[in-house]
């Protein structure tokens, strides 16, 4: 992206653009299920305040959310649930894994936990800690924010 | 449950390890010699917790009646226990708590009283009468019973799974389940390697070492 | 202020007889709330028959967050046990951590010998978590209603008592900072000074979260009368904590049978007679008052002392003494490999929860793994008296009145 020296505009590329417009308003869906939820309630919260990064608000339904947020254990019984939600989100689509429970089923090994988020929907950024400190969840938006600007395969949709 | 097109490879990988085969237990951690196999509720110290007492089956909704016109007014929880090696098999506990309607003074409610009703039940004939009519609060109760360990309960108005999917088979929280689960319904693990764009097998890179070396270069220049 | 259905194909009655709203009218919908829903605090899933806005069968599902936790507790020494158990009632970790400690250490006889200490800071730590658990419930039901403004407030009070737990403890949720005979460790340097300032700072903003919701105009409107529990019904739909006291029981576990030292502090006990969702909304934001001045009591009677009970066959010594002392090595060694054994027996042990009476039921073989831990989860029963007072109601009141119940699924389906 150039400015043009002494004139009131910008020279650049379409899909810069998408992907700055892009990165810079990230919507999480309220995918809260467990412990990590609450932590990403203190992430909407003043004290850490994800708005400042363009998730103004989280919105409830999938068709208008742009990035999940996997927060908390997923079990067996809401893994066919996420894949649905996951499926009526509409491209382009990122998912974070937060926590330890949803990236690997953490400390959860059992009959009833889903070993990790990804055997269901792929995922983007995987997020340690259990849970993790709201300053994790805000470094994998900035790392989600780097993949959209970093591109795909060209053009406005970014996720394979 | 999970997406059919999320099945990989490790389907084919036994998910048991470790020594006791029948209980899944992982190896560091198979039970003590000692470990007593007759029932710990015969066994306990004096704990002043509750009143304990033992019913059989065919006594159960008599008592349990007779005790809520005596003013057990709450069932506070409804559990079972599955003694795997002890003849009755299963022990489901009915906790009671004596609460007056009128209490609406702490003095009034001081120290209400407690009762703990057990009754042994055997795995072949896993049957109880439901008290869904005298505490509403059992019907939940008791379909996790159920659910997990497979005890009915008669006159229950919608005897169904609860916490696990309805078309689980098996009935986790008995002993002989494995924690796991078994092998064909197991959730695959994650394998991170296929799904990062680093192939299994490839060297460091060498730039951890390279940046640790340069910190302590650093540490170093200052402090001489 | 409930609305009820007419039923104009059906006879007229007699003006003080009213027909039960419980009708399968013609016209009813079937709507599936959840488990993915804003309004429903975590993954419950509602299915309503609605005839208009009215509610004329609510039937819940739960079991979306079942974890296994109590199958998992079985096959962890004593000690790990209480990790993976803190994280059932996710709101107030530390109070699961306490009732399952506290019925531990029933079994091996040890209760009369935890340190004054330990009781204060565990009490502490306890009572600090009653007040950022009743800070989420305030927030998210705020946001049910529409008054965000209240979880601004509500989440920055919250975050004063997570950095004292991080202090603590080292995490800010899950600290894992209580164990069997006491505390892992003593209170940081730092600790006590950040108490003071969170003592100083945080009545005025108790006082701003309540001026901002008690004698609003819309908030009353819409809590007053609503999702209205008898006192019978309570009793017998196995209500207990806020939601029950907020129907004028006066049934508080701290008082009726107290552990930890609860007898030493004098707090009281909020109680009211009407029974909706405003009565629990006074009622907890009362007790959030109340904690405080446990909280100061703490702090003023805190003295320093051992915070762990002296034997080497549960506790691990300290870690100094591992390299001069041939005993402490090999003990410690025994706890970390191969746990402890706790003698056989059965064991109930309550505890109040911010969401009401919590229970373990601890079975113990001998061994040194715990053979059963059934858990008395007062968020099952306390939402599943939905069923019955969702009824007759607008869908909207039943968003207020699930909010007010407070329910949290990790307790629910463990």
């Amino acid at each position: 992206m150039e400015m043009i020296p002494g004139r009131q505009f910008f020279l650049a590329r379409l899909d810069e653009v998408a992907r700055w417009a892009q990165s810079s308003s990230v919507w999480p869906l309220t995918m809260g299920l467990a412990c990590c939820a609450i932590e990403m309630m203190s992430v909407q919260a003043p004290q850490y305040d994800i708005a400042r990064l363009g998730s103004e608000v989280f919105r409830a339904s999938p068709r208008q959310a742009d990035l999940m947020i996997v927060s908390g254990r997923v079990s067996r019984k809401m893994a066919p649930i996420i894949k649905r939600l996951y499926d009526q989100m509409a491209d382009p689509k990122w998912v974070i894994s937060m926590g330890a429970c949803a990236s690997s089923g953490g400390v959860f090994d059992n009959y009833a936990i889903v070993q990790g988020v990804d055997t269901v929907i792929p995922v983007d950024v995987y997020v340690p800690g259990c849970p993790p400190t709201p300053d994790g969840l805000l470094y994998a938006v900035n790392l989600i924010q780097q993949q959209i600007r970093a591109g795909g395969s060209g053009g406005l949709a970014v996720r394979a | 449950m999970v997406a059919a097109g999320s099945r990989c490879a490790h389907d084919a990988v036994k998910i048991t390890s470790g020594r006791n085969e029948r209980t899944n237990l992982p190896s560091s951690q198979t039970p003590l010699p000692g470990s007593c196999a007759v029932d710990p509720t015969s066994v306990r110290p004096a704990l002043d917790d509750a009143e304990v007492e033992r019913v059989e089956r065919g006594d159960l909704r008599a008592r349990l009646i007779a005790l809520r016109q005596a003013g057990a007014s709450m069932l506070l929880d409804l559990g079972a226990v599955d003694y795997l090696e002890r003849v009755p098999r299963f022990d489901v506990v009915y906790h009671l708590l004596f609460l007056p309607v009128s209490g609406a003074k702490i003095a009034d409610v001081a120290c209400p009283r407690r009762m703990r009703i057990l009754v042994g039940i055997s795995a072949d004939d896993a049957m109880l009468p439901s008290v869904v009519d005298l505490w509403p609060n059992a019907d939940w109760a008791e379909r996790e019973v159920f659910d997990l360990f497979g005890i009915r309960f008669e006159g229950h108005p919608n005897l169904t799974r609860i916490q696990m999917p309805a078309d689980w088979e098996g009935h986790p929280l008995r002993k002989d389940y494995p924690v796991r689960g078994f092998v064909g319904e197991a959730t695959p693990r994650p394998s991170f390697a296929s799904k990062s764009n680093v192939p299994a097998g490839t060297p460091p890179s060498g730039r951890v070492a390279e940046a640790l070396r340069e910190q302590v270069s650093r540490a170093t220049e200052k402090s001489s | 202020m409930t609305t009820r259905v007419t039923a104009d194909h059906l006879p007229p009655l007699p003006d003080d007889v009213s027909y039960d709203v419980i009708d399968r009218g013609p016209n009813t919908m079937t709507l599936s709330i959840g488990p993915q829903h804003p309004s429903t605090h975590g993954v419950l899933q509602v299915v309503v028959e609605i005839s208009g806005e009215i509610v004329t069968k609510a039937e819940m599902e739960i079991g979306y967050l079942h974890t296994g936790i109590e199958k998992t507790a079985e096959n962890l020494f004593w000690t790990q046990a209480a990790t993976v158990i803190e994280r059932m009632d996710y709101l107030a970790p530390v109070s699961n951590a306490l009732c399952y400690l506290l019925a531990v250490e029933k079994l091996l006889g040890v209760t009369e010998k935890i340190p004054e200490r330990a009781q204060h800071v565990r009490v502490l730590l306890v009572e600090l978590t009653r007040i950022a658990s009743h800070c989420v419930w305030l927030g998210t039901h705020g946001i049910d209603l529409g008054a965000i403004t209240a979880f601004w407030y509500a989440f920055d009070i919250r975050e004063k008592i997570l950095d004292l737990m991080e202090l603590s403890g080292g995490a800010r949720m899950h600290p894992n900072y209580l164990r069997i005979g006491g505390l892992a460790s003593d209170l940081p340097d730092g600790f006590l000074e950040k108490l003071d300032a969170f003592l100083a700072s945080t009545p005025e903003r108790l006082r701003d979260l309540r001026v901002l919701l008690q004698n609003n105009p819309i908030w009353r409107d819409r809590t007053i009368d609503v999702g209205i529990l008898s006192a019978e019904d309570a009793l017998a739909w196995g209500i207990t904590g806020p939601s029950l006291r907020a129907c004028g029981i006066a049934y508080d576990v701290r008082r009726a049978y107290p552990y930890s030292g609860y007898e030493r502090y004098e707090f009281d006990v909020p109680v009211r007679a009407e029974g909706d969702a405003y009565a629990r909304f006074l009622v907890r934001l009362d007790e959030m008052d109340e904690s405080l001045r446990i909280v100061r009591q703490i702090r003023r009677d805190l003295q320093p002392g051992p915070i762990v009970i002296a034997d080497p066959k549960i506790v691990p010594p300290p870690k100094e003494t591992i390299a001069i002392s041939m005993e402490a090595l090999i003990h410690h060694f025994k706890i970390m490999s191969e746990g402890f054994r706790v003698p056989p027996g059965d064991v109930y042990q309550a505890v109040e929860s911010p969401r009401g009476e919590l229970g373990y039921y601890i079975v113990s073989n001998g061994d040194n793994r715990p053979y059963r831990v059934r858990t008395r989860p007062p968020s099952l029963y306390n939402l599943q008296v939905l069923k019955k007072i969702a009824l007759g109601n607008l869908i909207s009141d039943m968003v207020v009145t699930i909010g007010s119940l407070d329910p949290v699924f990790g307790e629910v389906d463990r």
